[in-house]
């Protein structure tokens, strides 16, 4: 309710500005998986590191045609983030700033739907720093990975208890996991356990 | 984000750069078991890099039974000539979920033209490909891979050249100057050559003097080698003719001479060993011990990464001097050159490297006195397998009477066989076909192999009946998709290598072609134009490939690390390299196009 009042306020906001076309509702058959790494797990605190993303049209995983941004060095980035996503301060260097970085990933992304495993994270740290800087949310739809998968494996096989982590659904989809904790390496696999979902690999195994 | 194996040829032909290109220039896609991914006459948008799964090749012009031409697994490229082409000729359908890499056009063409052996990869033909997967092993192997490689010209010395006034005094003081072992004397158009032996022998033996001139003592019957040939050749013909040194010749020049300490400077293998081990053998015992380091010498070159004809050629050529050597021990000198000890089957093409089996006949002069010849000859069959050369299971050995006899006996047999025409008739006439003189008098064989040509290439019933062997084993092409489970293997002596020689065995018959082996009968077929220049090398490197197939194996085997009680013709597709997997099964093509060839020729098409 309050996420959609607030969509409205921005959309009137921005009609005429820069982003204004972002709030046009999208007409493609393309999807953007996206994948952030944090500097924690509490989208309140936690800042950014690292954004990717990954465009499929169709059966494709566009891969050639990737986002991946590292920014720069965060005050809050600690040891014990590297220790899960790798990247020290050292090789943030030469990250791109904060406003840069989410510029380019507006243009990359456009109005196409978001895809993203547990998405509602990821974007809710990006809008915790989109806001400030240019003063809306995202307005794309997102869908969640680890939903769409828990709901169609209910809807075929009902009396399973689903196994939610993420390797083991990819496992279960046959996708090989890639570059697990870089940004890339979990968007392009999430893209790809969509891609498997969609042509009813549940169906099949 | 794409984890490629480009460790594999075709990508190991790009560099850093190159491989980068690839790796940040692919996409990804999902197919479902039964998509068809590129159809026939569709044009090629990408190159395809199978990361996991399963796709078929299928020719859409053939009946379903057939069509499957193809199949692609894990690691695997396909789509790559089609876009060389413009259009896909063949149909691409999964059989299980694929994930795929798909690298676009544009790129690829870019690398093709930024790396020239990556694009001619796609274009070759087989024999072009297995040279690569030869040269590449040859790059990773060991210094004596580079002397496989190397020429004649790389090794030889400069000739120390004398003409017709040198004397002997001189000859001496030139080659103590030179560090030389040999001379060439030059003459009125020919070239002869002296040795420190042949010096010594004139001076201390003959009693010449040291005025004398050196033309009276030199050789002219000179064992040459030409400035391109492989050294490796250089050193068969030394083994075979027994000499330490080939003069290289261009033209009727003499330009050089390759020593045989040159050699084995370049070449520390054991091979040079074994066969002086087996010329000093003197007694059966020390023959026994020669053959016996045999197969180690075939690790040896195998694990070099020597082509396998050279390997054969030298094998041969030890093999044949071993059995010679045992004959000569064994029968009486005066008989010796009133027979000939024939061998046969594959070790008569001189394509037999580890000892499988004897095949061998003798013949004997019209009118030989040799009474106990049946004695003499079943020692022989034993002494033989002592050596380490298994009887034969057909019982095609000289102890067993039926395959000793006279010149005009075996005459009178081969009239038989060819007039009868059953299934052991033809079998024997095709062993008899390969049959090579390895002791005794050669020009016995001669007259019978004239026989047997004279007989049978002529007789067009004889050759269909003949030539139908050849298409009693189907190319093991469709059997492709049943192979997925690894208890099975292809049986690549009856799906790949019977076909091939006895094809050939029946054209060379046909051609009355006096070679024995496969290789040299491609070489005279092609010469003669009875096959085309390429599609004879083609027949060539499959035939090496299936053999080196076997051998690997059957090395295995011996070493006890391979399965001992499976067969090594059983060649187990999904433990092979996917270069190994694409040559086998353009090898295969080439086999099955060949017994085409030979049923169009010889009208058993029904």
């Amino acid at each position: 309710m309050i996420r959609s009042l607030r969509r409205v306020t921005d959309r009137r906001k921005q009609a005429h500005g820069r982003y204004g076309w972002l709030f046009n509702p999208y007409t493609g058959d393309e999807l953007v998986a996206i994948d952030c790494e944090t500097t924690g797990l509490d989208p309140k605190t936690a800042e950014l590191v690292s954004i990717a993303a990954v465009r499929i049209k169709g059966d494709h995983v566009l891969t050639s045609d990737a986002l991946d941004l590292r920014l720069q060095q965060p005050d809050s980035l600690s040891g014990d983030s590297i220790r899960i996503h790798r990247l020290r301060g050292v090789d943030l260097e030469e990250g791109e700033s904060l406003q840069a970085a989410l510029e380019k990933f507006l243009d990359f992304i456009g109005n196409r739907p978001l895809l993203g495993w547990c998405v509602d994270y990821d974007i809710s740290v990006i809008n915790r720093h989109l806001r400030p800087l240019l003063g809306f949310d995202l307005p794309n739809v997102s869908i969640d990975m680890a939903q769409v998968y828990q709901r169609e494996l209910r809807r075929i096989r009902p009396h399973l208890e689903p196994h939610l982590g993420f390797e083991s659904i990819a496992k279960a989809l046959g996708v090989p996991v890639m570059g697990r904790h870089t940004a890339l390496g979990d968007a392009t696999t999430t893209a790809l356990m969509y891609v498997r979902l969609n042509k009813g690999a549940l169906e099949a195994g | 984000m794409v984890d490629i194996d480009l460790s594999q040829a075709p990508f190991s032909l790009l560099d850093e750069a190159g491989k980068s290109r690839v790796t940040n220039g692919v996409d990804m896609a999902y197919f479902d078991t039964g998509e068809v991914i590129l159809d026939a006459g569709q044009s090629g948008e990408y190159m395809y890099i199978i990361h996991k799964g399963e796709v078929a090749e299928l020719d859409t012009t053939l009946p379903d039974a057939r069509a499957r031409i193809g199949h692609y697994t894990a690691g695997d490229v396909f789509g790559a000539i089609s876009i060389l082409n413009g259009k896909s000729r063949y149909r691409f359908k999964t059989e299980q979920e694929t994930l795929c890499y798909l690298l676009p056009k544009v790129i690829f063409e870019q690398l093709c033209d930024a790396y020239p052996t990556f694009g001619d990869f796609f274009r070759e033909s087989l024999a072009n490909k297995a040279r690569l997967l030869v040269e590449r092993r040859a790059s990773d192997g060991v210094s004596m891979a580079g002397f496989m490689l190397a020429r004649v010209a790389e090794c030889m010395r400069a000739p120390c050249l004398a003409n017709e006034a040198t004397t002997v005094a001189e000859a001496v003081a030139m080659l103590n100057d030179q560090h030389a072992d040999s001379l060439l004397v030059q003459a009125v158009g020919q070239v002869g050559i002296v040795t420190k032996t042949d010096l010594l022998n004139a001076l201390i033996l003959q009693g010449h003097e040291r005025a004398s001139p050196v033309l009276g003592i030199a050789h002219f019957t000179l064992v040459t080698a030409s400035p391109d040939d492989y050294l490796f050749q250089a050193l068969v013909s030394m083994t075979r003719h027994d000499v330490a040194r080939v003069v290289v010749m261009e033209g009727d020049q003499a330009i050089g001479v390759v020593e045989l300490t040159d050699v084995l400077s370049y070449f520390s293998s054991r091979s040079y060993v074994v066969s002086l081990e087996v010329e000093q053998a003197n007694d059966l015992e020390a023959l026994a011990r020669a053959s016996a380091r045999l197969p180690e010498l075939v690790r040896a070159l195998m694990s070099q990464g020597v082509k396998l004809n050279f390997a054969m050629d030298l094998l041969a050529a030890l093999n044949g001097r071993i059995i010679s050597k045992a004959f000569q021990f064994l029968v009486p000198s005066q008989q010796q050159s009133q027979s000939c000890f024939v061998v046969m089957g594959s070790e008569g093409r001189g394509e037999q490297i580890l000892k499988t089996d004897q095949d061998n006949a003798l013949i004997l002069q019209d009118g030989v006195d040799w009474p106990t010849c049946g004695d003499d000859m079943q020692r022989l069959t034993e002494t033989l397998y002592m050596l380490g050369y298994p009887p034969c299971p057909g019982n095609i050995m000289v102890s067993n009477p039926e395959w000793v006899n006279s010149e005009s006996g075996w005459r009178r047999t081969i009239s038989r066989w060819a007039s009868r025409r059953d299934g052991d008739s033809l079998m024997n006439l095709a062993i008899m076909l390969d049959a090579h003189a390895v002791a005794g008098n050669g020009q016995l064989l001669d007259g019978i192999r004239q026989h047997l040509f004279d007989s049978c290439s002529h007789d067009e019933i004889f050759l269909s009946y003949f030539a139908k062997i050849a298409l009693r084993f189907a190319t093991p092409l469709t059997l492709f998709g049943t192979l997925k489970r690894p208890a099975h293997g292809i049986d690549i002596k009856k799906g790949g290598i019977f076909p091939i020689v006895h094809g050939v065995r029946t054209l060379a018959l046909e051609c009355r072609t006096a070679p024995t082996s496969t290789l040299a009968r491609l070489d005279a077929l092609a010469a003669q134009g009875r096959l085309e220049k390429e599609f004879a090398a083609d027949l060539g490197e499959a035939l090496s490939l299936f053999a080196e197939l076997r051998l690997k194996q059957q090395l295995a085997r011996l070493d006890g690390t391979g399965k001992t009680d499976s067969d090594p013709n059983l060649v187990v597709v999904q433990s092979l390299s996917s270069l190994e997997r694409d040559l086998l099964r353009e090898g295969l093509h080439i086999v099955k196009d060949f017994q085409q060839r030979l049923s169009h020729r010889f009208h058993l098409e029904y």
